[in-house]
């Protein structure tokens, strides 16, 4: 057996690539504010353009 | 401590369940949430939402951990190890990351189906939240898929600490 370690396969590193590639695209996107903010609550109303979470209370049923 | 054969086919068993159960559980939240998403009669889409709920709650989380927890267990019961193998150490970010991710939705999971229980239809400016919980199943599901396939396919692949884990038991004792 070899002293030297033969390194990280292919395929893993296309996996370690396309990982970062895909929290570098996420990180400059939250940067710019491109397509606002990101987060759990971001499509809730009450939340705005704030990503807040979610609020505790429903709004009231429209009659 | 390494697991005799019985134990770990019995701990195999176990965390194949759960990930595929898992995997299922999502596949189903996902028709749910299409249903929620597309659905004309408001009975049905917000019977889909409470739905969603329960089975974010019954099934999908306690999934979830479960897998995350027996997959632990098999990794460092067996030689396999849990950072020797690349596929073992991609298996785990994976899991961790769609975990965290499941974790983040249920907020917003939470609403639609107590939103469902109280009104008639879902308001229209809710439209993102209900893409949002589709898209993200899906994610989650092809995310889920991939792991599924790492732990059939087992690509090659060891990493240094697990090269000089094997290389140390390959070399005679030193004197």
């Amino acid at each position: 057996m070899s002293d030297k370690y033969p390194g990280a396969p292919r395929w893993a590193k296309l996996t370690g690539v396309i990982a970062l590639a895909m929290l570098v695209l996420l990180i400059v996107l939250l940067v710019a504010g491109i397509g606002g903010p990101h987060g759990p609550g971001r499509h809730l109303p009450g939340a705005r353009d704030t990503g807040a979470a979610a609020p505790r209370e429903v709004p009231a049923p429209s009659k | 401590m390494m697991m005799g054969p019985r134990l770990r086919k019995l701990a195999l068993t176990t965390h194949v369940v759960c990930s595929v159960g898992f995997v299922g559980a999502v596949a189903a939240f996902l028709v749910l949430a299409a249903v929620g998403l597309t659905g004309d009669d408001m009975r049905t889409v917000a019977a889909a939402y409470i739905a969603m709920e329960l089975t974010t709650w019954s099934l999908i989380v306690p999934l979830s951990f479960a897998a995350l927890v027996t997959g632990l267990v098999q990794s460092l019961g067996t030689p396999w190890g849990l950072v020797r193998h690349y596929w073992v150490l991609t298996k785990l970010v994976l899991t961790v990351f769609t975990t965290i991710i499941l974790l983040l939705q249920t907020s917003g999971i939470g609403y639609m189906a107590a939103l469902a229980r109280t009104a008639a239809a879902p308001a229209p400016e809710l439209r993102g939240l209900r893409s949002s919980l589709v898209m993200h199943a899906a994610g989650g599901l092809v995310v889920l898929l991939m792991i599924t396939a790492l732990s059939t396919f087992k690509p090659r692949g060891l990493t240094r600490y697990g090269w000089r884990r094997l290389r140390e038991h390959k070399l005679p004792p030193r004197a």
